[in-house]
């Protein structure tokens, strides 16, 4: 696959816009801002890794506020209700949708992981590489949507 | 009718009867399952008239659900609900027995399409 065939941030764009407006935001009151040129303080992050005929990692991260907003939406509960797995839950299951998204766009087969949930912005992926990389804000939180690239079948991740 | 959902994430359960309900389908009874051997174990206690699956589960995969349920000869009528919708999936689905499969993010537009002819 050549560089001109990877996912673009417009297409990462498009498809977090279609989340946000089926998922978080369907009657338009919040619309989500794309390619905002903002700092995303690293508080939560939920990933789906991409495995087989391309390999790699579709990462969310956010803050704490903004990860409460998302499972907020999501389940449509006021967020002093929610507990940390309903958090957890919410924004692993948006890493799920956008990964699944994303991943009809590269080169097939793959499969896709099961989310994964992890707080801080402590986590790695050896030998992975950025493809691409956006980031939006949404009821005045920051959010990173990110695409890595890894040379090797490599789905364990190392914690600083 | 009553209505199997399947998947592992709860706020994907709740966002699929929500948007059951808003698609007019709300007068159905609705029972979850939280994985797809919870779901396996479902279909032969609740007896569902449809089952609506996610693909990627714990324990047991929707597709492995879906040969699981023919095998034992249930023609349940059964649709996966997933984040992923290649080609390949596709004809796996269709090849198992499954009668669609709507991918996420979806509407309710999308779930009164699909779900029309079946739940009436």
């Amino acid at each position: 696959m050549t560089v001109d065939e990877l996912p673009t941030v417009e297409q990462l764009n498009m498809i977090a816009e279609d989340a946000w407006s089926a998922y978080l935001d369907p009657e338009g009151d919040t619309p989500l801002e794309i390619d905002v040129p903002e700092a995303v303080p690293v508080e939560l992050s939920a990933s789906v890794a991409v495995v087989g005929a391309w390999n790699g990692h579709l990462v969310v991260s956010c803050s704490r506020n903004g990860s409460r907003d998302v499972a907020s939406a999501m389940l449509a509960l006021p967020a002093d209700e929610l507990s940390a797995d309903d958090i957890g839950d919410a924004l692993g299951e948006l890493a799920n949708v956008l990964g699944g998204n994303v991943k009809s766009l590269l080169p097939a087969p793959s499969t896709l992981s099961l989310p994964r949930v992890g707080a801080g912005d402590d986590e790695r992926w050896p030998g992975s590489v950025e493809v691409c990389q956006t980031v939006m804000r949404w009821r005045g939180e920051p959010f990173r949507v990110s695409l890595l690239h890894s040379e090797q079948n490599n789905t364990t991740r190392e914690v600083a | 009718m009553k209505i199997l959902v399947a998947d592992d994430s709860r706020v994907m359960r709740q966002i699929v009867i929500r948007t059951l309900r808003q698609a007019g389908f709300g007068d159905h009874d609705v029972v979850e399952a939280a994985d797809g051997a919870a779901a396996h174990e479902a279909i032969n206690t609740e007896a569902p008239d449809l089952v609506l699956s996610d693909w990627n589960m714990p324990n047991m995969t929707g597709i492995e659900l879906l040969r699981a349920v023919r095998a034992s000869g249930s023609t349940v009528p059964f649709g996966f609900v997933t984040s992923e919708s290649s080609d390949e999936m596709q004809q796996i689905a269709e090849a198992g027995g499954a009668l669609f499969l709507i991918t996420k993010p979806f509407t309710a537009d999308t779930f009164r399409e699909r779900l029309e002819t079946i739940l009436g």
